[in-house]
């Protein structure tokens, strides 16, 4: 079997996106909704993975670069255009990465896991303060907000983007750097990487995506304040899908977050009260019996049909 | 004289209080291959950490082909041509083999070239070491001798111009050693590179090497010929005082 070329899966991301572009006039608006969802989740968690796969970081920023969009917006809402200020989120998200990138990306495990999800905090506290002290809001109207077909082909382009990043960083020297600084990060150093400078690269190009895609999700929201666009469980949320789907692949999250997303609404409708009680159950289940995520069980079956 | 590729000087390690390597002095030219021996906790893997900037010496300087390295990361003393292979191997367990050698190769070695271009390709290393048909395997799956040999492959990949080898014969039976021993020669004869190889098998390495430096609790008490190394008083006091495994005259092999 012939493997997948970059430009093969460049190819392929582009034509699933044409495709998509064109549900807004095809679906239902509570199937455009929940396409929506899945495309912001795969957005999410394919930028998520680009950089904690490869690095086997545990990062939880998510929440921080989201919610920093969502303010670039919040803000700039009737003076910036919406395409601008979406790439002003992604840009301002990727600038504070590489900042605090530079501070925090020395450590490993858990504390890198608690600093980066004290980031948040920390953005979610200056807001607050800024807003009260010098704005005199608690939170902000989002009046006229754009259609929702441009809303969807704004994320849909931004999530694609994020995809072909992520594939692009794969096949590159960027990515092999980082595969070696997950598995052994001095040895990487030993044979040449500078990993202090690769890792804030790759953090901070991944922290552009959740940026840009809380700037163009904020105008989904009447109504902003920093509690609910720094929200944590969107950045737990992008962990457990890219870790389900399977971390150190592109695929994996993509196709989990299509699965979440579907999940958490079927069983929204059809079990209202217990859906959170079965979703973490199912999850649990997962992780238990799937370490390597869903992608694992595609190689599992490639494998069987390589030895057969 | 020509200049060295490798001058330690006046390296020290310090640990708390434990005085790990000692004020070492060594030089090693292009083409030159020594052996470093010592008895265990000597010194030597800590002088191999402070050579290749794994770990920053507490005093002295570590020069490479003119420049003053100390102090900087690891990362420059590989761009600079220092490759080194580590005692318990650390190979990139999730990557192929072929990815673990081509490693060195788009970092380290990316803007200089071998000796003899052949070498510039990962495939041909592998060959060299006789690890091709496991160029698609993934290093953590393979045998741990295996593993020694593929942390060779790395270092080379990084295309250096010093080798240097912490205990790469280690857990290997005899027969092994000696072809271990041979490919190590080999490298050194066809691509040019100075190599400093550690080896707690001295009588082998004592065969293989035309200079040998010991190392005794951190400092270097011997540096020179093998033969003349091996009758040094000190050095078989060392080395009676501390393993009892004594250093016995050499037959050379290779001259
Ligand atoms: N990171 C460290 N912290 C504290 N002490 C250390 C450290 N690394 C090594 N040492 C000590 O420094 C001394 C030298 O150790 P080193 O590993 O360099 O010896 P060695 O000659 O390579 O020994 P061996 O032949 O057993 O490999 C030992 O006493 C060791 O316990
Ligand atoms: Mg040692």
């Amino acid at each position: 079997m012939r493997r997948f070329t970059l430009r093969d899966s460049i190819a392929a991301t582009v034509l699933a996106a044409l495709a998509l572009a064109a549900m807004p006039w095809l679906m239902s608006d509570f199937a455009l909704a929940l396409t929506l969802t899945c495309l912001m989740y795969a957005g999410l968690a394919v930028s998520w993975a680009m950089f904690c796969g490869a690095t086997n970081c545990l990062s939880l920023a998510t929440a921080a670069f989201f919610g920093m969009g969502a303010y670039v917006t919040a803000w700039g809402i009737g003076t910036l255009a919406y395409g601008l200020g979406v790439l002003l989120g992604g840009l301002a998200a990727a600038a504070f990465a590489a900042l605090v990138g530079a501070a925090v990306l020395h450590l490993r495990g858990a504390y890198f896991a608690v600093i980066t999800f004290g980031l948040g905090e920390l953005v979610r506290h200056a807001i607050t303060y800024y807003e009260k002290a010098y704005a005199g809001t608690v939170g902000r109207v989002i009046s006229e907000p754009p259609e929702t077909v441009t809303i969807y082909h704004v994320v849909l382009l931004v999530s694609a983007l994020a995809v072909v990043t992520a594939l692009v960083v794969r096949a590159s020297r960027l990515g092999l750097a980082l595969r070696g600084i997950g598995s052994d990060e001095e040895r990487a150093r030993t044979l040449g990487v500078e990993t202090r400078r690769a890792k804030i690269l790759a953090f901070s190009l991944s922290a552009f995506f959740p940026g840009a895609l809380g700037a163009a999700m904020a105008v989904r929201w009447t109504y902003i304040d920093p509690l609910s666009v720094f929200n944590p469980f969107i950045g737990f949320q992008t962990v457990l899908i890219a870790m389900v789907g399977g971390a150190h692949t592109i695929l994996g999250p993509i196709a989990s977050s299509v699965l979440f997303s579907v999940l958490t609404e079927y069983l929204r409708l059809q079990f209202p009260y217990l859906f959170l009680v079965i979703l973490g159950l199912l999850l649990i289940l997962l992780v238990l019996y799937l370490p390597g995520g869903l992608a694992s069980l595609l190689e599992r079956w490639r494998w069987g049909k390589s030895r057969a | 004289m020509r200049e060295p590729l490798l001058a330690a000087q006046g390296v020290s390690v310090r640990f708390g209080g434990l005085v790990a390597v000692d004020a070492v002095d060594l030089a090693v030219h292009a083409g030159e291959l020594v052996g470093v021996i010592g008895p265990n906790g000597a010194g030597k893997t800590t002088f191999f950490h402070a050579l290749s900037g794994v770990l920053v010496p507490t005093s002295g300087c570590i020069v490479i082909v003119g420049d003053d390295l100390t102090g900087e990361g690891a990362h420059a003393f590989a761009r600079h041509g220092i490759a080194r292979t580590f005692q318990t191997p650390r190979v990139f367990k999730e990557m192929p083999a072929i990815d673990n050698v081509r490693f060195g190769l788009e970092f380290a070695g990316r803007t200089r070239s071998h000796a003899h271009d052949a070498f510039d390709e990962p495939g041909t290393i592998l060959e060299f070491l006789g690890l091709a048909d496991v160029a698609a395997v993934p290093a953590g799956g393979l045998t741990p001798s295996k593993q020694r040999l593929l942390e060779i492959g790395m270092a080379l990949g990084a295309r250096p111009r010093v080798l240097l080898l912490d205990e790469v014969a280690a857990g290997l039976t005899h027969a092994e050693v000696e072809l271990t021993a041979q490919l190590i020669r080999r490298v050194r004869d066809e691509l040019g590179l100075a190599v400093i190889w550690i080896e707690h098998a001295v009588r082998v390495l004592m065969d293989y090497v035309e200079r040998v430096a010991v190392l005794h609790q951190g400092r270097k008490i011997a540096d020179g010929d093998p033969r003349a190394v091996a009758k040094d008083a000190g050095v078989i006091e060392a080395y009676l005082g501390e393993q009892g495994e004594p250093v016995t005259e050499p037959g050379r092999k290779a001259a």
